[in-house]
């Protein structure tokens, strides 16, 4: 067990778990969010893909999912807020040997109530679904997902293929949602049982791989549920920005009134009906905000329409980007946002986007972000 | 056979840095079978040797008898019963 520097935070407090090329490192501040004290760095030297949060008020717990380049791939967690860590001796995340595959990374941990109060879905480099029952000490893969049929036509992005975002449809057990870069966005209605594409209307140009031209893959960066309604979802994809009202059945276009159709996070307002936030970028060959000047926009209207918020972002001269799982808000009133950049940044509006400032400058690449109240 | 062990694995070894495995003398196996045999007491240090294929990972290092298997048999190059293994995390920048 690793012991290192906890945060001690008080209920009610706001916590940022924030995951880094290097390690991971935990925020601490009052509701007020003015001011933040920061600990760690945890796992030092070692990739944190994915954090949660379990938020079971007589024993709450973190999970990292903490790659080492070396070692491999494990999900740690921690029962007293980062002073100590338990890091399986065995891999708790491990492919099937008949599988033939082997785990590179963790993109993903959704603690999933709606399941079962000790439920954490885990999604994985190679594509793959995971389940705990043990508030994440030990993982089972989806068997139907690890051995579906189009999997032969799936193909690794620049972040490889990676299952990266898990959505257990808040009122309906059955149902799960995943996105898979790059084959698109998945969907079971029985509890995990099958699974089946629902990427209809989202548009791809290319053809699909040789063995399967008709299959079109599509990179899917990030979804998030409305806050009213878990039927209406938003996508933020490769090429292009989506909605749908019918769970993933049917995806519209929302980008219009955006400069731009590249970015990879999407953020759903934690209690506003129709309203989401992306952070555009140049484009897929120019991954950097537009003509250097850093923007958050947002949507009141699920996608009809588009105004960007930027009071305290770099207006000149920023050239980072900000990855899918890096830009989070919180459960407060008024509800925060926070991003962190591939620079290092970590940048937070404690007015629902209105107005922005950083609370770290140097940190490593960021690669996600989680924010909780402590109950 | 005697392992010797990085810094970073000995604490998935009782902190030892050299543990043996006792082996027949006319024994031959893979140097994946024989982190799999050592796996047996030390899960800890087959799973970071190993990924879930049973393949040494890409970025550790391996050397049996001075020599580092990638340029010898790789994952099938032969140990025996007297072979010194030495894992090292391999050098990586960034």
């Amino acid at each position: 067990m690793e012991r290192t520097n906890g945060i001690d935070p008080q209920s009610g407090d706001l916590i940022l778990m924030v995951g880094t090329v290097k390690g991971a490192f935990i925020f601490r501040s009052d509701r007020t969010r003015r001011e933040f004290r920061i600990a760690g760095p945890y796992f030092k030297g070692m990739e944190v893909f994915s954090t949660a949060y379990l938020p079971d008020r007589s024993a709450p717990r973190m999970l990292m999912g903490v790659k080492s380049q070396h070692w491999g791939s494990t999900v740690n967690w921690s029962d007293d807020f980062g002073a100590s860590w338990h890091e399986p001796a065995e891999g708790n995340v491990k492919f099937p040997a008949a599988s033939n595959l082997a785990l590179n990374a963790i993109w993903a941990l959704e603690p999933a109530p709606v399941i079962g109060p000790n439920v954490v879905l885990a999604g994985v480099d190679p594509a793959a679904l995971y389940r705990s029952n043990d508030r994440g000490e030990t993982f089972r893969p989806n068997e139907a997902l690890l051995n579906h049929p189009e999997r032969p036509f799936w193909m690794p992005g620049f972040g490889g293929l990676c299952l990266h975002t898990v959505l257990p449809d808040p009122r309906d057990p059955k149902r799960i949602i995943v996105g898979i870069s790059s084959a698109g966005i998945y969907r079971s209605d029985d509890g995990g049982e099958s699974w089946t594409r629902r990427n209809q209307g989202i548009r791809m140009d290319d053809a699909g791989p040789p063995n399967a031209p008709h299959f079109r893959p599509q990179c899917a960066h990030k979804m998030r549920y409305d806050a009213k309604n878990p039927r209406r979802i938003y996508l933020q994809n490769h090429p292009g920005i989506y909605r749908s009202d019918d769970g993933g059945d049917s995806w519209i276009d929302i980008a219009p009134g955006l400069p731009s159709v590249f970015g990879f996070p999407i953020v759903a307002h934690p209690r506003s009906a129709d309203t989401a936030y992306v952070i555009p970028l140049t484009a897929d060959n120019f991954r950097v905000p537009i003509e250097g000047a850093a923007k958050v926009w947002r949507t009141r209207d699920a996608g009809a329409s588009w105004m960007p918020l930027g009071n305290g972002l770099p207006q000149q001269d920023a050239y980072f980007s900000v990855l899918r799982d890096a830009f989070v808000s919180d459960s407060l009133d008024p509800a925060g946002l926070y991003f962190g950049t591939r620079g290092g940044q970590l940048f937070v509006s404690a007015d629902e986007g209105e107005n922005w400032r950083t609370i770290a400058d140097w940190l490593p690449a960021i690669l996600c972000v989680k924010a909780q109240v402590v109950g | 056979m005697r392992f010797h062990l990085p810094s970073a694995l000995r604490k998935w070894a009782r902190d030892q840095e050299i543990v043996e495995l006792s082996l027949p003398l006319d024994l031959r196996m893979t140097i994946v079978e024989a982190f799999e045999m050592l796996g047996r007491e030390y899960p800890g240090i087959r799973q970071r040797v190993l990924d879930d294929r049973g393949n040494l990972r890409r970025h550790v290092n391996v050397f049996v008898d001075g020599e580092n298997v990638r340029f010898a048999q790789g994952d099938t190059t032969q140990v025996t019963h007297a072979s010194e293994v030495r894992v090292y995390p391999a050098m990586s920048g960034g």
